[in-house]
Order: C-alpha cells, then sequence, then structure tokens
C-alpha cells in the first residue's frame, strides 16, 4: 500500500521516542506518547521511558492501571510510573529488557527479567519486553494523536526502529521480530548512529554538504542514559556527488549516563557520611536524581561554582528530614570529565573485568568506567579492519587519512546524546582526539541538538527510503559471518585438527543482496544430526564469501554451534553427503538467511543462520 | 461526558434569562479559579520561600493563601467531575476539551468543576514536589537552613511539573521598571492598571511586575474516577516485609 507518513521509533535502553512524518505535508514532529504517569493517571510525555513493571496482582486495583487499549487481566504496565514506583519495588521492575537482547547466555525468549527476582509469576522474556514497549509505544502514538483529533492508517506507514549499531543480527532479527508481533508490518532497521546522522544532516539542511566533504572520515559517538555506541562514516565523492558509508562500528558498551549520575550520587552519599549523616535507599535514589540536575546546572552555567542539593526523606516531615549538600564543580569535573573522559594514551585499552574467579552472572556492564578507552579500542580496531579490506583502504585514504600509526583518526565527530550537552565533556573528548594526534584538531560537526535526534533521523531514513530522496548511508552488514568446515586430514591422536571457516557473508553485504558461492561443491550430510558452527568478526573488512580463514577457533569469535537434521533427499540415503553450493541471502529487511542449493536440481535446505553462541 | 447543555430550547443569547447568564459567568469563572489557584500556588510556593523573606516577593503569602483558597474552593464546590473516557477515546471518539471556549454563542453551561483533576494535579505537586508536606508542616519550629533546604526540594520538584503540564510565559516582555503601553484589545485579565488610571485604552505606565500566563494547560486525567469521593492527593506508603 502508498506510504502516507513514516514513523520513527527510537527504542532506546532506558528511554524511548517516536517521531512521526507525514509524506503529504513533510510535517515532522516527536509524538508526546499516552501512558501511566501515576497510580490511576494517564498523561502524555515526549519520551517513553523503557521500563515494564509486573504488580502484585493485589497491588492495584487492575483498572486503576490499565491503558485504554490494553484487555482486561494484563497486569504488567510501561512508561513513566512503572520506572519511578518501580526503583522502590525492584524486585517487579524490568529495565535494560534491550541489552539482554544481545547476551549471548540468554535465550532472549525464556522469561528470565526481572533478573534475579523472586516474583513467582509474571516474568518477561527479553524479547517480550521489546514487544510490549513496542506495543505501547503503537497504541500510545495512536491514542495521543486521536485525541488530538488526527487519525492514522498504519497499513498506511513506513516505520524504522533503530538499534545499536553494536546489535548482531540475531539481536536485529528479534527486534524486528518484536515489531511484528507488536502488530507493525514492514518495519526496517536502522542503526542509531546512523540515525543521529540523518537528524544532523536534516537539521543543518543544505550546510551539511558544506561541513564535510570527500574523504571526511566522520566518528559518530553517541554516549546515551546506559550504552555507547560508535560508528565511523566515510564521505566520498561519487559521479560528483557526497556518497556517505558507514565503515565501523563498535561492540556493545554497557556504559552511559546513568553511570555518571551514579558515581556523583556515590561521591556526594561519601561526603554526607563524613559529615555523620547516613541516607537510606529511598534518599539515595532521590540523591541520584539531584545529583544529575545539579549536573545540568553546572555544566549549562559556567558562573556557578557550586550547586545545592536537598533530598528530603522520605516521612511527611520535609523540614525536619531534608538532608542538604552541594556539589561543587571540581568534584562535578574530577568525577565525569576526568574520570569517565580521562586523557589516556591511545594504546591504553579498557580493562577488561578483575579476574575473580566467581563472578556474578548478569549484563555485562562495561567493567571500565573510563569511555577514552572504549573509544582508543574502537578506533584502534577499526584501523586492523580497513587494513584487511582494499575497498575500504582505498576508500579511506583517497582522502588523505593516514592508516599509519596504531589507529583509524576521524577528521570530524558527530555528538549525540544527553551527555553531550555539556559543553565541558564535548571539548574534553576532542582534546582527547588532539592529544592522540599530537596536537591536530579534529572538528565537531555543528548545528546539531541531539534532544531526540534518533528517533527524528530514523524519521527522516524512513521519508528518504519511501520518495527515494535525500542521502542514504551505504551500510550493509557490520560484520562477516563464516560457517565451519571438516577439513579432511589423517587423525593423529591427541591432536585435534585445526577448523576452517568459510566466509558465506561478507562485511557489508547490503540489504537485498545474496551471494552464490557456485565456485566450490560441499558435501551436506542430510536425514541425519550434523553439527554445523559459526563464526563471524567485526574487524576482517576485506574477506570474501568462499574465501577459507584457516584456524577459525583463532582469528575468528565463534559464535555458535547448532546441531540440526535436515530432511532427506529421495535419491540418498541418510548420512550420505549431497553436493550443494552455499547460497547466502540478505533480505529487503536485512535479515540474514544461509541456503543449500542441490548442485544438480532446485532442491536447496534453508540452515538457520545462528550467529549466537548459546 | 461532562458538557452539558441547559436551556437547549433558547434560540439566542438575547433570550436567554438573566439567571443563566450569571451561571455561566460563574462556571467560567470556576474554570480560572482552578487553573489560577493552582498557578498561583506553584508560583509562591516556590518563589517566596527560597528567599525566605515573605513580604520582599511580589505576591507575598496573602496571594498564597489566596491560591490554596481557589484550589480548596474549586475542590469542594458541588458538580460531576469531568469525565474523560479514555474508552471511548480509543475507539476513535471526540476528544474532551479541557478548557471550555469562552465565546460561545448558544448558552451552553460547561461543566467545569474538575475537582477530580485539581486533586490529582495537587497530587503531582506533592509526589515531585513535596508542596502538601511543605506546606501542612509547622514552619516556625525550624531553621532559616532547613526551610531552605526543604525549598530545594519544593522549587525543583514543582517547578518540574509546572512545565510538564503548563506552557507558562510572561504576560509583557520588557523589563520590569520600563514603560509599557498597554494594548487596547488585551483580553480581559492581562493587564491590572494602578496609579492614576484616568482617560481612555491605551493606557501608558511603568510594568511592576511582568505577569504569567500560560498557553496550554494539560492536566493528568484519571482513569477510574472513586465513586466514594475524591482520590487521595497523596497515598499512604507502606514498606512490606
Amino acid at each position: 500500500m502508498e506510504k502516507k507518513f513514516t514513523l520513527g521509533i527510537d527504542l532506546g535502553t532506558s528511554n524511548s521516542a517516536i517521531t512521526v512524518t507525514d509524506l503529504e505535508s513533510s510535517e515532522s514532529r516527536v509524538v508526546e506518547v499516552t501512558q501511566l504517569v501515576g497510580d490511576n493517571q494517564v498523561g502524555e510525555l515526549s519520551t517513553l521511558p523503557s521500563a515494564l513493571y509486573i504488580p502484585n496482582t493485589s497491588e492495584f486495583s487492575s483498572e486503576a492501571t490499565r491503558m485504554p487499549w490494553q484487555k482486561e487481566g494484563e497486569g504488567a504496565f510501561v512508561g513513566a510510573f512503572a520506572r519511578n514506583h518501580g526503583a522502590l519495588v525492584p524486585d517487579r521492575l524490568v529495565t535494560s529488557a534491550k541489552s539482554w537482547l544481545s547476551n549471548p547466555h540468554v535465550d532472549p525468549k525464556s522469561a528470565v527479567l526481572p533478573w534475579g527476582s523472586e516474583i513467582a509469576e509474571g516474568k518477561c522474556s527479553p524479547f517480550e519486553c521489546s514487544r510490549l514497549y513496542l506495543t505501547h509505544l503503537k497504541q500510545g502514538f495512536l491514542h495521543a494523536e486521536a485525541r488530538e483529533g488526527r487519525e492514522w492508517d498504519l497499513d498506511t506507514c513506513q516505520v524504522v526502529i533503530t538499534v545499536p549499531a553494536s546489535f548482531d543480527e540475531v539481536a536485529r532479527k528479534l527486534t524486528a521480530d518484536a515489531a511484528e508481533a507488536a502488530g507493525f508490518s514492514d518495519v526496517v532497521l536502522l542503526e542509531e548512529p546512523q540515525a543521529a546522522f540523518y537528524a544532523w544532516t536534516e537539521q543543518a539542511g543544505n550546510e551539511w554538504r558544506k561541513q564535510v566533504s570527500a574523504g571526511d572520515l566522520v566518528l559518530v559517538c553517541d554516549v546515551g542514559g546506559g550504552t555507547a555506541d560508535f560508528s565511523l562514516i566515510a564521505v566520498a565523492e561519487s559521479e560528483g556527488n557526497l556518497a556517505v558509508e558507514r565503515i565501523s562500528v563498535g561492540e556493545h558498551i554497557l556504559l552511559g549516563g546513568d553511570n555518571m549520575d551514579l558515581g556523583l550520587a556515590y561521591a556526594l552519599q561519601a561526603k554526607l557520611e563524613d559529615e555523620g549523616t547516613e541516607i537510606d535507599d529511598w534518599q539515595f535514589l532521590a540523591l541520584i536524581n539531584a545529583a544529575s540536575a545539579a549536573k545540568v546546572s553546572l555544566f549549562s552555567d559556567d558562573s556557578l561554582s557550586e550547586v545545592s542539593i536537598a533530598v528530603p526523606s522520605r516521612g511527611s516531615s520535609l523540614f525536619a528530614g531534608t538532608v542538604s549538600t552541594t556539589l561543587d564543580r571540581e568534584t562535578l569535573n574530577a568525577i565525569v570529565v576526568d574520570g569517565f573522559f580521562a586523557i589516556t594514551s591511545i594504546d591504553d585499552m579498557p580493562v577488561e573485568s578483575g579476574g575473580e574467579a566467581l563472578q556474578e552472572f548478569g549484563l555485562p556492564y562495561a567493567s571500565d568506567a573510563v569511555v577514552s578507552k572504549h573509544l582508543a579500542r574502537f578506533l584502534t580496531r577499526s584501523l586492523e579492519n580497513i587494513k584487511g579490506s582494499e575497498t575500504l583502504r582505498e576508500l579511506v585514504s583517497r582522502g588523505g587519512a593516514s592508516l599509519d600509526g596504531g589507529y583509524l583518526k576521524p577528521t570530524a565527530v558527530l555528538f549525540n546524546g544527553g551527555v553531550f550537552k555539556a559543553t565541558a565533556v564535548r571539548e574534553r573528548v576532542l582534546g582527547l582526539f588532539a592529544s592522540w594526534g599530537n596536537g591536530e584538531a579534529v572538528r565537531e560537526l555543528e548545528g546539531f541538538q541531539p534532544d531526540l535526534a534518533v528517533s527524528k533521523g530514523a524519521s527522516f531514513y524512513g521519508r528518504n527510503r519511501v520518495t527515494g530522496e535525500g542521502i542514504r548511508i551505504r551500510s550493509g552488514t557490520a560484520r562477516s559471518y563464516y560457517i565451519g568446515l571438516e577439513s579432511s586430514r589423517p587423525a593423529v591422536p591427541g591432536f585435534k585438527p585445526p577448523v576452517k571457516a568459510l566466509c558465506v557473508v561478507p562485511q557489508g553485504m547490503e540489504e537485498g543482496s545474496e551471494h552464490v558461492l557456485d565456485k566450490r561443491q560441499f558435501g551436506l550430510v542430510t536425514g541425519k544430526a550434523a553439527v554445523f558452527r559459526f563464526f563471524s568478526s567485526e574487524i576482517r573488512g576485506g574477506d570474501e564469501p568462499g574465501q577459507i580463514v584457516s584456524n577459525a577457533e583463532k582469528n575468528l569469535e565463534e559464535t555458535s554451534k547448532v546441531e540440526i537434521t535436515l530432511p532427506p533427499m529421495e535419491e540418498f540415503t541418510d548420512g550420505q553427503a549431497i553436493p550443494v553450493y552455499l547460497n547466502s541471502v540478505v533480505t529487503e529487511l536485512g535479515n540474514l538467511e544461509l541456503w543449500m542449493k542441490h548442485t544438480a536440481s532446485e532442491q536447496k535446505w534453508k540452515v538457520e543462520f545462528q550467529v549466537r553462541m548459546d | 461526558m461532562s458538557s452539558t447543555v441547559v436551556g437547549s430550547q433558547l434560540t439566542g443569547n438575547d433570550s436567554v434569562p438573566q439567571i443563566f447568564r450569571i451561571s455561566y459567568f460563574f462556571s467560567k469563572m470556576k474554570t480560572q479559579a482552578i487553573i489560577a489557584g493552582v498557578l498561583l500556588t506553584v508560583v509562591n510556593g516556590a518563589a517566596l520561600v527560597p528567599a525566605l523573606q515573605p513580604y520582599a516577593s511580589y505576591a507575598g503569602p496573602g496571594s498564597l493563601a489566596i491560591g490554596l483558597w481557589l484550589l480548596v474552593r474549586a475542590a469542594i464546590s458541588r458538580g460531576d467531575a469531568q469525565e474523560i473516557d479514555e474508552g471511548q477515546l480509543a475507539e476513535g471518539a471526540v476528544t474532551v476539551p479541557v478548557a471550555p471556549e469562552p465565546e460561545v454563542e448558544a448558552p451552553k453551561i460547561p461543566d467545569a468543576s474538575g475537582e477530580v483533576e485539581v486533586v490529582t494535579m495537587l497530587g503531582a505537586l506533592q509526589e515531585k514536589g513535596r508542596l502538601v508536606d511543605f506546606l501542612m508542616d509547622d514552619i516556625t519550629a525550624y531553621s532559616d537552613a532547613q526551610v531552605g533546604g526543604a525549598a530545594r526540594v519544593v522549587h525543583q520538584g514543582c517547578a518540574a511539573v509546572l512545565k510538564e503540564h503548563f506552557e507558562i510565559s510572561p504576560v509583557e516582555s520588557v523589563k520590569e521598571g520600563s514603560q509599557v503601553t498597554v494594548p487596547a484589545d488585551a483580553p480581559s485579565g492581562t493587564y491590572r492598571l494602578s496609579g492614576k488610571v484616568e482617560g481612555g485604552a491605551p493606557f501608558t505606565g511603568k510594568l511592576v511586575h511582568k505577569g504569567w500566563k500560560t498557553t496550554q494547560v494539560k492536566l493528568p486525567r484519571v482513569i477510574v474516577k472513586n465513586k466514594d469521593g475524591l482520590p487521595a492527593i497523596a497515598p499512604a506508603q507502606v514498606e512490606v516485609g
């Protein structure tokens, strides 16, 4: 059906937002989503906190927390009240569900959230949480718009949902499936740093072509509430126009603005304890909020040297129970600027976890809180990736970028995320780049308002996709994928032959494309259980489909190992190897598929692409 | 739905009996009083206290009291609360306007009590800004430092609630103390003249207070009405286990 509008959905780790763009009027705006704002209260807010609260059946009257679109008995609720109330009842609150989608140790469809909770019933899977958030966003959008007298037909909508660039193909597929289960159709996914870039080009208007030129290498540095996400975008010239291509993405780093607020709150708590004042858990939560507000005040007004902070007690006596302290600029700079964004050297990599024999099992929070070191690791790995690929090497060096030194040096940086509203933090990161580049500055792309930029950018991308106008960032798969091969060599006792792996999906393989590896036949075992091993790499940009990588266990990351029995073919007996060609496909919606085609007939088998270790 | 059409058999304004006009006037007053009451309470509750010098502030405790009185007045007056049926809305029914249309030709008497929403609004000011705790406590026993600390809590929380529910801007954008000319067609209630008020509009004088106005009111909506009375402003909190 003809598309009449686009919805850009930022399905964030801590907060979600939705932007609608009317394709007829070209009008675009962030929609204030209807949600529960208190017990028995609804209202509209410009973000929907990605929080799910699973109430005790006797806790609230079921009517009083039911959204107008919810069926009776759907107890769990999403949004502002879920987050605020749940902070005091952690056993029943799900947050950061999105990060569990990319967690290799947990089945995303098993009901494990809230993690570590002892509640008897109502637990949710990470997938189900995403579905609930997306359902709420959809209904909350329709409801809020109906209140304003606007009706939308979702069949005429191009939906774009953003995902972290660090999401692997499984997490992407799960997000797309959750959207479908939530009642969206024809969903496309977009990486968050790319969405920020689209939002910037839209805000800068025609200016953006003046701010970047062929040869630029733009680092999108996105530090949100709970995650840090990096991408590199190369600008090149193609037939007189500027062409942009995303050439490198970072790892999933659970580190963001919330960590900084927490750091400040710990410092203030220690200060209060030195003065002999103890605060309880409830007051500590209030202290985090107050510290966050004080941080914003200090960063936005240079004339302030300190900000007073008052934290009430939970009881009704406000005068007697309020605890007062101050956050001064020195402490703020020491923790946020010098702590999280320390000037470290380019070869100073993040410290892996402390090496305790027993570790609590949960979300893999970054064990090193210094963002600078994560940036260093990203740029170092990016260089490694570029060096492996002739095309990328050529693309980058054409612009004059140097491939010498230990890291890939960006020429410009686009900041996104609440942390970078602070000028002091942006200047610090620019200072960090200058220190790495022997004083040579990296410029900041100007004219950017990061508020809800990801959802806006997603909506603009949807528009460009439908109309075929405006820029498109070339991207394709962020990693290359491999399938393990059993090598034929004589067996030797006590020696396990190294596993070889065959590249089936090269890095940068675009949507709607496929590769048939018809230069080489492989024997496929059907009718009896066979083991498939899958591998991937973020840093082998040069591998072509069909290429064999020796010693896969050392050179690649093993992502999964599955045992499946494929249905047999008539003229072959069970267990006999059938000659096949390998055929990899990236669908229009960006899903990866792997097919085994019989060399002599039309018969083919689809092997569920497993790109994750269980 | 709340809008009750009274006297629909009447054809025009001229034939409206005096009694209808008066009640219409009052209902209009009441809506404004609710909003003004909330605003006065918040603005003064927030602005007056940090200074710790009540009488130096423009409005002083008098208008805080008036604001609260208006709130209470609105809350205790009889009449059905505005029913916003979210269920019907979900099915595409028309929305209920938050404020009544002021210039209605037909003698519609909008039901503007909205008392449940006012209590809910007060609840929001309490939840985030501890306003009710602040005002219900006896202030005399505490030092200025303690009152100051509490005032910061109220200020930060109530300011956030205010911004969430209203779009507030000054009536006059020029600096207080400078000369202004009052537009002849200014809507009533946007300017108040004092001193020598003689002759006809437009009046010119010194701006003493820049005034406040709101261009948007977003009241929280209640899902289920409590049949036995008004909702609680703030729940009693119980830590279980």
